[in-house]
């Protein structure tokens, strides 16, 4: 399963979701991907303090996807360049992927979830 | 193993289409409902091979369609699911 | 809703018995909780709730099985990181328990 999240960081519940699927079908062994697209990839980005928001810690928990079995990390290259972000410098390692790579990316998998 | 890709929000507001179109590939086919029909008013932007629009959105909002897209009814709607690997919605 | 006497102190537990504050954890609190599960803490459990508060402050989260596996295998080697030794060190079910021991949240992809 591929899942999809392009939503910011702190803007509404959609990357939290995203990342519970992850957690969770990664924890039963499923085997899956997580693809960072358009404004979902400012959750990558290093430094972020979200004590204040008194949210659960989205950057922290996003750093365990390699212990809960996703190794499969991706980010739209574009998504990325146009927000002045670059590959190296994100807080969880991601593969930057330009649009055919995730065009083949969104066919390899049975099941697609994009939020 | 094509993708049939669903958008629902209005390409005017929001960066869903544009980020689906360039992500898309020719054999993937893009779906059109709810305000993402108000897209086909601007036929420079859109121009793909398997672009279908629901009947009953296109209709309710009196949209023109400039770009070039088959205008499909749920029935037919579903049926178009089933000829593609998966449904990818962009919730 | 319970309460736990532990450190000369009352501690609220929840309905399934896990700390309702974090901060109220103490080494004395994993003893009386472990006793209520039937467990004596050894050496080795100790080491094994020190890793959890560790994945636990670096993650922010309580791990699943098997990322409690895996982690524990890092940092305490194969021979304590395996599921059937924390299965027989935690009764069985090592990714809840040993979470409710080590004074750490629930975990949420946990059956």
């Amino acid at each position: 399963m591929l899942i999809v999240s392009r939503q910011a960081p702190w803007a509404g519940p959609a990357a939290r979701e995203a990342l519970d699927i992850a957690l969770a079908g990664g924890a039963f062994g499923l085997p899956l991907a997580i693809l960072f697209l358009d404004d979902g990839v400012f959750q990558l980005q290093q430094g972020q303090a979200p004590a204040a928001l008194e949210q659960k810690n989205l950057c922290a928990n996003l750093q365990a996807l390699d212990l809960f079995g996703v190794e499969a990390v991706y980010a739209c290259q574009h998504s990325l360049h146009v927000r002045g972000l670059a590959a190296g410098t994100l807080a969880v390692e991601a593969q930057p992927l330009a649009a055919e790579a995730i065009t083949a990316l969104f066919n390899r998998f049975d099941e697609v979830i994009t939020l | 193993m094509a993708t049939l890709h669903v958008l629902s929000h209005s390409p005017f507001t929001d960066g869903r289409l544009a980020s689906c179109l360039r992500v898309l590939g020719p054999e993937d086919g893009l779906l059109l409902c709810g305000d993402a029909v108000y897209a086909l008013a601007d036929a420079s932007a859109l121009r793909h091979p398997r672009l279908y629009a629901l009947e009953e959105d296109v209709q309710a909002r009196a949209v023109v369609a400039k770009a070039a897209v088959e205008v499909v009814d749920y029935p037919a709607f579903v049926a178009l699911t089933l000829t593609y690997a998966k449904v990818n919605s962009w919730l | 809703m319970s309460t736990l006497i532990a450190d000369g102190r009352e501690i609220a537990l929840d309905k399934d018995g896990f700390l309702c504050e974090l901060a109220d954890w103490s080494p004395a609190v994993a003893t009386a909780l472990a006793e209520r599960e039937g467990i004596s803490l050894g050496e080795v459990h100790w080491a094994v709730l020190a890793v959890l508060r560790d994945f636990y402050r670096e993650f922010q989260l309580s791990p699943a099985t098997r990322p409690l596996v895996k982690y524990t295998a890092v940092r305490l080697g194969p021979e304590v990181g395996n599921s059937a030794q924390l299965n027989r060190l935690f009764n069985g079910t090592p990714a809840k328990l040993a979470a409710k021991l080590a004074g750490l949240p629930k975990p949420t992809n946990c059956i």
